[in-house]
């Protein structure tokens, strides 16, 4: 399968879009609607350290927490969840991890749906081990076809699901993001990030076809959340968070190519970008936020991504005990009770006040979440799809439309921007501005300016 | 119910499906967050950077000149003038009288909250650019280092980034830096500080099931009678984990490096920087 490039709008008016309901909704195994007029809870568990020691104790270790989870569905009335794991770097390095810990849920999963009914689905997030200095780098290595090899033992042990955290473009990103380059920036997520994707993913959807699993979707983690993490919260300086925004919105024409190359969602919870997606094309979405996954990190965007989120998910906890009961148990109950207040608003009829309520809690609190609402998420989308067929061209317009939208905000003064964030914004305007809208004369010279960046290899990316 | 309760039920209905959502223009959003970052940058705008590091910068060239072009991130101007200046001076004093002065002012005023970090690596890559061509002059190991750092990933782990902005503040402060890379197994940095000798050891890891290796690595330079500080950080390391293994001591952020480095040539323990490193390097 091709890469088809979305031109136009999915959803005709921003007003449409909310959280529980996609255009094109996702029917997960054990009966689990996706975007179908409900929100479903995520919960995901990193294991415990020193579970990783041989195959029986990981396996064992996995059964654990996913019956405690399930139990505590049981327990508090959920009728859906969707229990995903996001796997360590031993789970896909050795597929037969893949498949047992797999296989250990899905049981689970049923056993659960026979008792009581809940809809359970199994998600296996496949770990992009693949390194760029290896031989055969990013694409011909021995951990690529192990990674590849998982994705196969996870869809074939009967997961719902399958996503992946794709890392095309990392290393270009981390040498750009320190030095506040932008050019590095949309260089490193919407070029290389775009090309790996578009290599990666059909191979992905061939494989989750073959056994009737979804092939869910990609985030870029390795870029603009290591950008929103290094910008960090409002009084850190390593980030100007008017350059996060705008790596993000780079990063919203990038994770599309996985639904481009057929993936179908619930798309990756970690995909800040999520949104512009679901606007541009309808299908559902996973999304995390701080006040559903403070377990796993802050950000700025407390109850934000929650206005259009069809999949409500912690990000992850490691395993331990709290005073409620083990993270498995508590982050089940907190994402669980936020899936609920959304459902009952869907069965009110009032799903677009409560949106709105979650939208203004923090639209302006910072310019990530700003470009995030979703009428700015969608301005973003629009201009995504009016240059679609072009990766490099449809990033930097994203990020120029997101700089657009921050300095009407300040404008107007919606938004508070220190000195800094608003000299960082203009300077990358600028910047971006000057860029070529010749994707082959952009590509050669940045082949030329970061050459000598450690770890980037052109032939990673085909080039 | 009758009719009339029907007709009104009815137009509530329509009502509530017509009802608008909410209204921006009634919520005060300085009730529901303050930037405060906002605020604090106020206070400190009428501050003059370069004013704040006169004491610290050279007033003599052509120092004055190497610095302020290090000061700036200016690696052109920096290289440019580090070479001129070998042809008359010898790499010490250019590295003494010129760049540290230079990287010093970038470092103060980022602890002082007052630079950010793109200043800061944007001088170092200026600072590197000149210490490299001074070491390809006259050979590697003729510029006087504080003293050896031995950094890595661990194994199974490539998300390298934490640790290459730590090497970033050590290499500026005048360390060695011995980077053994990402995805590095344990024996590799076991032997490595046996051959280097550091005064501190670092690692970092993102996931649950890699920094498992930090442990590992503690034993096996305590089975050799090594007791050096290991600085461990990363998305998943926290200090309840470091705290269970000997040698380990937290670090949060990448500028803490260089006090940590410090404090482990001085001779401070690891028991003690790990009770002391709010103190001692602060995040």
């Amino acid at each position: 399968m091709g890469i088809k490039r979305f031109t136009s709008m999915a959803y005709k008016s921003a007003d449409d879009i909310v959280f529980g309901k996609a255009l094109y909704p996702v029917y997960e195994r054990f009966g689990v609607p996706i975007g179908a007029g409900f929100v479903v809870p995520e919960i995901k568990v990193a294991p415990r350290p020193g579970s990783e020691k041989d195959l029986e104790t990981f396996v064992k270790h996995h059964k654990e927490f996913t019956e405690e989870i399930l139990k505590i569905c049981a327990t508090l009335g959920f009728p859906y969840i969707m229990i995903e794991q996001e796997h360590v770097f031993q789970q896909t390095y050795n597929p037969k991890y893949a498949y047992e810990t797999a296989h250990a849920q899905v049981e689970l999963a049923e056993k659960y749906y026979e008792e009581y009914g809940i809809g359970v689905t199994i998600r296996h997030t496949i770990g992009d081990i693949r390194k760029a200095e290896a031989e055969g780098g990013l694409r011909e290595s021995d951990l690529t076809k192990r990674m590849f090899e998982s994705f196969e033992q996870a869809a074939s042990a009967g997961v719902g699901d399958v996503a992946i955290e794709t890392l095309g473009g990392k290393e270009i990103v981390d040498y750009a993001v320190a030095r506040g380059d932008i050019k590095g920036i949309l260089f490193g997520i919407g070029v290389c990030g775009s090309e790996d994707m578009a290599w990666v993913w059909p191979q992905i959807v061939k494989i989750a076809t073959k056994y009737g699993t979804i092939p869910a979707g990609d985030t870029n983690c390795s870029g603009a959340n290591t950008v929103m993490f290094l910008a960090g919260g409002l009084m850190d300086r390593e980030v100007a968070h008017t350059i996060a925004a705008l790596a993000r919105a780079i990063a919203g024409a990038r994770s599309l190519v996985a639904v481009e190359a057929g993936a179908k969602g619930p798309l990756k919870d970690c995909g800040y970008e999520n949104p512009i997606i679901k606007a541009i094309t309808g299908v559902p979405i996973c999304i995390e936020c701080t006040s559903i996954c403070a377990c796993a990190h802050i950000d700025v965007m407390g109850n934000l991504n929650r206005a259009v989120g069809d999949v409500y998910s912690n990000e992850s906890v490691e395993y331990h005990q709290e005073f409620g009961g083990s993270t498995a148990e508590v982050w089940t109950a907190v994402t669980g009770n936020a899936a609920a207040l959304s459902n009952t608003a869907l069965q009110a009829k009032q799903e677009k006040v409560l949106r709105d309520l979650l939208t203004y809690s923090d639209m302006y609190r910072d310019p990530q979440g700003l470009i995030l609402a979703y009428p700015n998420a969608y301005r973003i989308g629009k201009v995504i799809t009016q240059y679609g067929k072009d990766p490099y061209l449809r990033a930097k317009y994203a990020a120029i439309e997101a700089g657009n939208i921050i300095l009407e905000a300040a404008e107007a003064k919606k938004i508070k921007l220190s000195r800094w964030e608003l000299d960082t914004l203009n300077k990358a305007m600028e910047t971006l501005k000057a860029l070529p809208d010749d994707a082959d004369k952009f590509l050669e010279d940045c082949l030329k300016e970061y050459k000598n960046v450690p770890y980037f290899n052109p032939k990673n990316y085909g080039w | 119910m009758d009719g009339r309760e029907i007709g009104w039920a009815m137009v509530e209905g329509i009502l509530a499906g017509m009802r608008p959502s909410v209204k921006e223009e009634v919520i005060d959003f300085d009730k529901i967050f303050v930037r405060y970052n906002v605020i604090e940058e106020e206070k400190k705008l009428g501050l003059k950077p370069e004013e704040l590091v006169k004491d610290i910068m050279p007033k003599d060239e052509p120092w004055k000149t190497i610095a302020y072009a290090v000061f700036k991130g200016d690696a052109a101007t920096a290289l440019e003038e580090t070479k001129k200046a070998l042809e008359k001076y010898p790499p010490k004093e250019i590295v003494d009288k010129g760049l540290a002065p230079g990287m010093q002012a970038v470092s103060k005023l980022y602890d002082d909250g007052i630079y950010y970090l793109p200043q800061v690596m944007l001088s170092a890559d200026a600072m590197s650019a000149a210490v490299q061509y001074i070491e390809q002059k006259v050979g590697a190991g003729k510029i006087e280092k504080k003293g050896k750092v031995v950094m890595h990933v661990a194994e199974g782990d490539i998300h390298d980034l934490g640790k290459n902005l730590a090497k970033v503040f050590l290499v500026a402060d005048g360390w060695e830096v011995i980077d053994l890379g990402r995805d590095v197994p344990v024996d590799e940095v076991v032997k490595a500080v046996e051959k280097y000798k550091p005064v501190m050891v670092t690692g970092t890891a993102l996931m649950t099931t890699t920094m498992t290796a930090f442990p590992k690595i503690a034993k096996k330079l305590l089975d050799k009678g090594i007791k050096i500080p290991f600085i461990c950080g990363g998305g998943a390391v926290n200090e309840d984990f470091v705290n269970t293994f000997p040698l380990g001591v937290i670090a949060k952020k990448a500028h803490q490096a260089p006090k940590f480095a410090e404090a482990a040539k001085k001779g401070i323990s690891w028991e003690e920087l790990r009770a002391k490193w709010h103190e001692i390097a602060p995040a």
